[in-house]
């Protein structure tokens, strides 16, 4: 529910325990909704949610002070890909190449951003960064958020 | 012959080959000094023992199951055989070990070339620090203090010293680039997933070639700077900024207000960058030749600050100029 409330702050407790169980069901999720929109991309989603949740490893890495572990990561990630979800299954209704739909984009992978942000930042207790990690995560939601579109 | 078998058995990995040639001698003669090595040492499996030496490790299970390798019959002794074959386990323990000193050695090589600490201090930034760099690259004409403070010999962490160059904005800049372009690219129906590749290659190898150049540039014109690689890769990544910024402009208006967005970033990146590395490469004029000194780390300054614009238009003009078709 943390990831649904971008702007409540989480306690730092909440991702002690890692499970990869829900972001996997998020991406079937989103690549089920994909399919129904007529684009193939399960490959692509899983490339692109490795080399995402890679590079998003190494940056955390080299940002905070003590190190983080690949779970945490994937697993952080993956929750908050549910807005995400939610963006694609309204494509499959509307078209998302007009003016409404860059909105909505928009704020879906602002969405995604900030609450993904918002968990790495109070897992690692990492100060005065949240922005600094909310971007990164916005362009792995932003290549996701592509797929979608075009 | 003490040695040679500890040898053997330690580096078993690397010696392979010799180590057969070497079994085939007097095997008779390695017996005692193997008993510490081999729980039972059979004259029957011979063969199996100079076999099982070539996997190096001794495997501890061996002792037990030799009788079972001696009187094997009835397929349930087979199957039995072949879940708890000693192979087995050996092979998943010499790979395990491979594996291991694998990454072992990739650890140490990378250590080499990239110490993480290093890097770190790179990536200690905050949200004001990247706000205040952003500014300046935007508009770099009103800032007067360009130099960097030191503590004791290190250049302060980005956190506290705007002055001081990061790699975080120019990594962000880097991937944001490769993301607009192909933004861009799909706006103009030129998209397909392998564009990304191309372009994100494309200008790593541009990044690449700018860093080899300068490196060079500055070990043969002698002049002794306390720049680093990773240094003179932050100030040759500031320019994504710039040419992400001009991409969106052009592709929200007009192909003009393109290049103004583009000429602006040029300008102000070649003022940013003569200001900043005049303070890094030109503070020692006391040795001999001053005057030449100061003349070639000028000239240097301008080539590097001159390369920056041209390579901006170079990498985002193959973005936009097909807009005339």
């Amino acid at each position: 529910m943390a990831v649904l409330n971008p702007l409540k702050s989480a306690e730092h407790t909440i991702m002690q325990d890692t499970d990869l169980a829900g972001p996997l069901v998020f991406c079937l999720a989103f690549g089920g909704s994909l399919l129904l929109s007529g684009k193939l991309h399960f490959g692509y989603i899983y490339g692109i949610g490795l080399v995402g949740c890679l590079a998003m490893y190494c940056l955390l890495n080299l940002m905070s002070l003590n190190g983080v572990s690949a779970g945490i990561i994937v697993s952080v990630l993956g929750y908050c890909l549910l807005p995400m979800v939610f963006l694609s299954f309204s494509a499959v209704l509307l078209s998302l190449k007009g003016v409404v739909g860059l909105v909505l984009v928009i704020v879906t992978v602002m969405w995604c951003s900030v609450s993904a942000s918002k968990l790495f930042v109070s897992a690692l207790a990492m100060d005065s960064q949240q922005l600094l990690v909310a971007y990164p995560c916005a362009l792995v939601y932003g290549v996701f958020a592509l797929l979608t579109v075009f | 012959m003490d040695v040679p078998s500890e040898y053997r058995a330690t580096k078993a990995s690397q010696k392979r080959r010799p180590k057969s040639q070497k079994m085939g001698q007097p095997p008779q003669q390695m017996q005692p000094q193997q008993q510490p090595y081999y729980n039972d040492f059979d004259m029957q499996n011979q063969q199996q023992q100079n076999y099982m030496q070539h996997f190096g490790q001794p495997d501890m299970f061996y002792g037990g199951y030799n009788p079972s390798f001696a009187g094997a019959s009835g397929p349930e002794q087979l199957a039995q055989q072949y879940l708890n074959d000693p192979m087995a386990n050996m092979a998943m323990q010499y790979g395990s070990s491979l594996a291991g000193q694998g990454k072992d050695i990739v650890n140490k090589n990378l250590e080499k070339v990239m110490s993480s600490s290093k890097v770190k201090y790179y990536f200690a930034v905050d949200t004001a620090y990247v706000g205040k760099k952003l500014g300046l690259l935007f508009f770099p004409f009103t800032h007067s203090d360009w130099s960097i403070r030191y503590n004791q010999d290190e250049p302060v962490a980005p956190r506290y010293e705007i002055n001081a160059p990061d790699l975080y904005i120019p990594c962000m800049a880097f991937v944001t680039y490769i993301l607009v372009a192909g933004m861009v690219l799909g706006t103009q129906d030129r998209f397909t997933p392998e564009q990304l590749g191309t372009q994100a290659s494309s200008a790593l190898v541009w990044l690449i070639i700018e860093l080899l150049a300068f490196s060079l540039s500055l070990y043969v014109m002698n002049l002794k700077s306390g720049i680093k690689y990773l240094d003179i890769i932050a100030y040759c990544g500031y320019k994504f900024v710039g040419m992400t910024v001009s991409l969106l402009a052009g592709v929200m208006s007009s192909k003009t207000v393109y290049y103004c967005v583009l000429l602006w970033f040029c300008i102000s990146l070649v003022f940013f960058l003569m200001r900043t590395l005049r303070v890094q490469i030109v503070p020692q004029e006391v040795d001999d030749g001053h005057t030449r000194g100061t003349k070639r780390s000028l000239y240097f300054l301008l080539t590097v600050s001159l390369a920056q614009p041209l390579l901006m238009w170079w990498l985002s003009s193959s973005i936009m100029i097909y807009r005339k078709l």
